[in-house]
């Protein structure tokens, strides 16, 4: 007993040294950072924590920064040309319409048990998405059609679909197509959600949820990317992602030089942050941008006029001035600017309460003795779900709701937890959803609005399904951006959907911190990361 | 168990706090809570305060007539001076404003939580007290089980299968303070129970339920009301924990405990977000306070 507590004392003393110790060094700005040199923490501060620790199931991107780093993907994506090149796999080609897609893998390669990456657990991995639950939309989506694998020999083999399916080259660079060992990819959902094993740069040490995720370097790492600027293990021997909910004590921890980084920072932190040394490098997430998307199911989200009102009543400029970081762009098409094909629709994006007021007057929707419009004895109130995963989030929606309540719609803001998400949207429980969805292909669009997929939106078959299978059938890349601009152009005259802003990754990274690399879609590389001190 | 603990001497004063007669003339009781003021400018303070929070919670328009969900972005984050007393919030919201406002908000809540707690709890303690035998036994070990598990601990499961908003979170405040009201209750209600007015009502056939009432309810209630003042502040401080945790009303309303912690993000840059509601809260606690030490005999002891 006595010599027990000997023991533990000694331990807890040495852990305060060294954490002592820690916290004096970090705190030191680096001038001449030198050349890279390997070994080091980094410690990176996220907001929320979706509950999950499986690439393939987890769509947040506080979540997607941690295990991205656990698995390899077959391909890669250039974050300046958007041109995919080669990782696990050296030689990808698709036939002439998209339907199947031959891959010739690195020999070599291992998980971190020991299991050989072969063409067989790349079979494994693919087999097992379609049977996942609804936490997999992203991938299930990719795979749509997937008609199975076939291996040729242990480093070649055809991926297959049953009708074209052109955005699959670009999937297979995602972290939700990671491939993971044959026996974690067997695995119930939920095992997959408490761990899983992949060949990736860092190695789960230990997760825990709404709490921590701790990154290992996995030793004997060969297989990088092949836009990595090392070849070889990663730098960090370790990397800790802390959940901290609140953005002041990220920002402040990092300006005490009690962690290495931050993901979202508000507008104001920037000025004690760059003031402090603290670098902001900022990156517009391709994919759709923030805003409110209506479940097609309901009766506010099925009438054309409410839908028009809510977009003419948003004034886009003013919430992004007085709530986002000064790198930010307000929405100006269903797709944001960094997404390939983007079309420039910000004309059908404008403000103008005047013509809001009028379009719900000829619907029938006449101002109520408080303001608020009423139809047959029923107010216009719109909920509108939220998950609050960022800070910027709830400030956001509160000015959109003071925009909205001027032209005479009552917006109520519902707060659910972000790991509810998926849950939501498939159970239908919401009129509208405040939501973004990160993706560095225009494909995004097909997976969410299109009638015979996961369909969370609740579409009826409509001329817009066309466009979007057209698209993810067209090899041409000039057919298909023609296919996917018609597409934003049908999306937002119908305002199926209410862009407002482009979520905008800022990071704040400390001096001592140095190439924390963004990928194609604009979530974080963290092999080629390393300290300084 | 604490049954004969409690028991006093037989022919005690019921009530002595509240029921000490005091033959004065108006004119004379106005002299001696003038001098009673005098010498408790603390007490004074907290009394205009709570006025202040009272007129606040009724008719707020009448401190601060503006919206206080309307914001100018164009002013947002404005430090307290001439235009803003208080400065202005992340959307340029004026935060007095809002502070007011919440007021109702957050006083509604609690009022709803004391009330909860003083009927409930009461009502349990005054069965326990005056049936007595299994049914005080049963009832006392349920208070126990309240008593065991910690308050906020409580509310949070109770808020968890209530749902989120402002009256949810006051019956779940209310329902985890039942169990001091039910202890003191039955306390008093044993030691009134047992005096000889009572068992004369009762020798002279009355009624049990008309004894309870004419006799026990009015005798024992003394202290469980100056409970109730004392229970007022802790329950602004359990509804604005809640709030302050996401579960009160939904935004943009602003609830103090919300105010609190919509401005922890700007902390480091704008102080009055979270100083300014949290001062009211405060205040408002400490006032309550002070107010309920004077209602527990501090002015029957002045002479």
């Amino acid at each position: 007993m006595r010599r027990g507590w000997t023991v533990a004392a000694l331990a807890t003393t040495a852990a305060l040294t060294l954490s002592a110790c820690g916290s004096g060094g970090g705190a030191d700005p680096a001038a001449d950072a030198g050349p890279p040199r390997p070994g080091g923490t980094l410690t990176f501060a996220v907001s929320s924590d979706q509950g999950c620790a499986d690439p393939q199931q987890v769509t947040s991107n506080d979540s997607v920064y941690s295990v991205r780093q656990l698995v390899d993907s077959l391909t890669d994506q250039d974050p300046a040309t958007g041109a995919i090149t080669p990782w696990l796999a050296t030689s990808f080609e698709p036939n002439a319409d998209a339907t199947a897609y031959d891959f010739t893998l690195r020999p070599g390669v291992t998980f971190s048990d020991g299991t050989k990456l072969d063409a067989n657990a790349v079979k494994a991995n693919f087999d097992r998405v379609p049977a996942l639950g609804a936490r997999a939309s992203l991938p299930k989506g990719y795979l749509s059609g997937y008609q199975g694998t076939t291996v040729t020999s242990p480093t070649t083999f055809t991926v297959r679909f049953g009708k074209p399916n052109a955005q699959f080259l670009q999937a297979t660079s995602t972290h939700s197509l990671g491939i993971l060992s044959p026996a974690s990819a067997a695995k119930t959902d939920d095992q997959r959600c408490a761990g899983v094993i992949g060949s990736g740069p860092f190695v789960l040490e230990s997760y825990v949820k709404d709490q921590a995720t701790v990154l290992t370097k996995r030793t004997g790492y060969n297989w990088g990317s092949s836009l990595f600027t090392h070849p070889g293990e990663a730098y960090l021997d370790r990397a800790e992602f802390r959940v901290v909910p609140e953005s002041g004590v990220r920002t402040g921890s990092l300006q005490a030089g009690e962690i290495d980084a931050v993901a979202s920072i508000g507008p104001q932190d920037e000025a004690p942050l760059s003031g402090a040394g603290i670098a902001l490098p900022a990156r517009a997430n391709p994919g759709l941008p923030f805003g409110i998307t209506f479940n097609q199911a309901t009766p506010l989200g099925s009438d054309p006029a409410v839908r028009e009102a809510v977009s003419l009543g948003i004034n886009r400029p003013e919430v992004v001035g007085a709530v986002f970081t000064s790198q930010t762009k307000p929405a100006t098409s269903v797709l944001a600017s960094s997404t390939p094909s983007f079309a420039d629709n910000a004309a059908l994006l404008g403000f103008d309460a005047a013509r809001a007021g009028t379009v719900l007057d000829a619907a029938g929707w006449t101002a109520g003795p408080d303001g608020i419009r009423v139809k047959n004895g029923q107010k216009l109130t719109l909920p509108i779900t939220f998950a609050n995963n960022l800070s910027t989030v709830k400030p956001a929606l509160e000015l959109i709701q003071q925009q909205l309540r001027a032209v005479g719609i009552d917006a109520q803001l519902q707060e659910k937890q972000i790991s509810d998400t998926p849950q939501i949207q498939q159970s239908g429980q919401y009129t509208a959803l405040w939501a973004n969805l990160t993706r560095a292909d225009p494909d995004i669009l097909r997976s969410s609005f299109w009638s015979g997929g996961t369909n969370y939106y609740r579409f009826k078959p409509g001329p817009l399904d066309a466009l979007l299978t057209g698209q993810a059938a067209a090899v041409d890349p000039a057919k298909r951006a023609a296919s996917v601009a018609q597409a934003q152009k049908l999306i937002l005259t119908e305002h199926f959907t209410v862009p407002v802003v482009e979520l905008t990754t800022t990071l704040g990274i400390a001096p001592t911190t140095h190439d924390v690399a963004f990928d194609a879609s604009s979530r974080i590389q963290l092999h080629d990361t390393w300290k300084s001190e | 168990m604490t049954t004969d603990v409690l028991l006093p001497a037989e022919g005690t004063v019921p009530g002595a706090a509240v029921a000490v007669p005091v033959p004065a003339t108006p004119r004379e009781r106005l002299a001696r809570l003038g001098r009673f003021l005098r010498g408790r400018p603390g007490l004074v303070v907290s009394i205009v305060f709570v006025a202040l929070v009272l007129v606040a919670a009724f008719v707020p328009s009448v401190l601060a007539p503006g919206d206080p969900t309307l914001g100018v972005p164009a002013d947002k984050l404005q430090a307290p001076g001439l235009g803003h007393v208080l400065g202005t919030d992340y959307l340029g919201r004026d935060v007095y404003t809002r502070v007011v406002h919440g007021a109702s908000l957050s006083l509604q809540a609690t009022v709803i939580a004391v009330a909860v707690a003083l009927v409930v709890g009461g009502l349990i303690g005054l069965l326990a007290g005056f049936v007595g035998r299994w049914v005080d036994e049963t009832l006392m070990r349920f208070v126990d089980v309240l008593l065991a598990i910690p308050a906020i601990l409580l509310s949070l499961a109770l808020i968890t299968a209530l749902g989120f908003g402002t009256v949810k979170v006051a019956i779940a405040v209310g329902i985890a303070s039942v169990a001091n009201f039910a202890r003191v209750m039955r306390a008093e209600t044993l030691r009134v129970r047992r005096s000889t007015y009572v068992e004369a009502a009762r020798s002279v056939g009355t009624r049990w339920y008309v004894t309870l009432r004419r006799h026990v309810l009015p005798n024992a209630a003394g202290p469980v009301l100056v409970l109730a003042v004392l229970e007022f502040g802790l329950a602004i401080l359990a509804v604005s924990s809640l709030s302050f945790l996401g579960y009160g009303a939904p935004p943009p309303a602003p609830e103090w405990g919300s105010l609190v912690a919509e401005g922890r993000n700007y902390l480091a840059t704008a102080w009055w977000l979270c100083a300014m509601p949290g001062f009211a809260i405060a205040a408002t606690v400490l006032s309550v306070n002070r107010i309920s030490r004077a209602l527990d005999g501090e002015w029957a002891r002045f002479s």
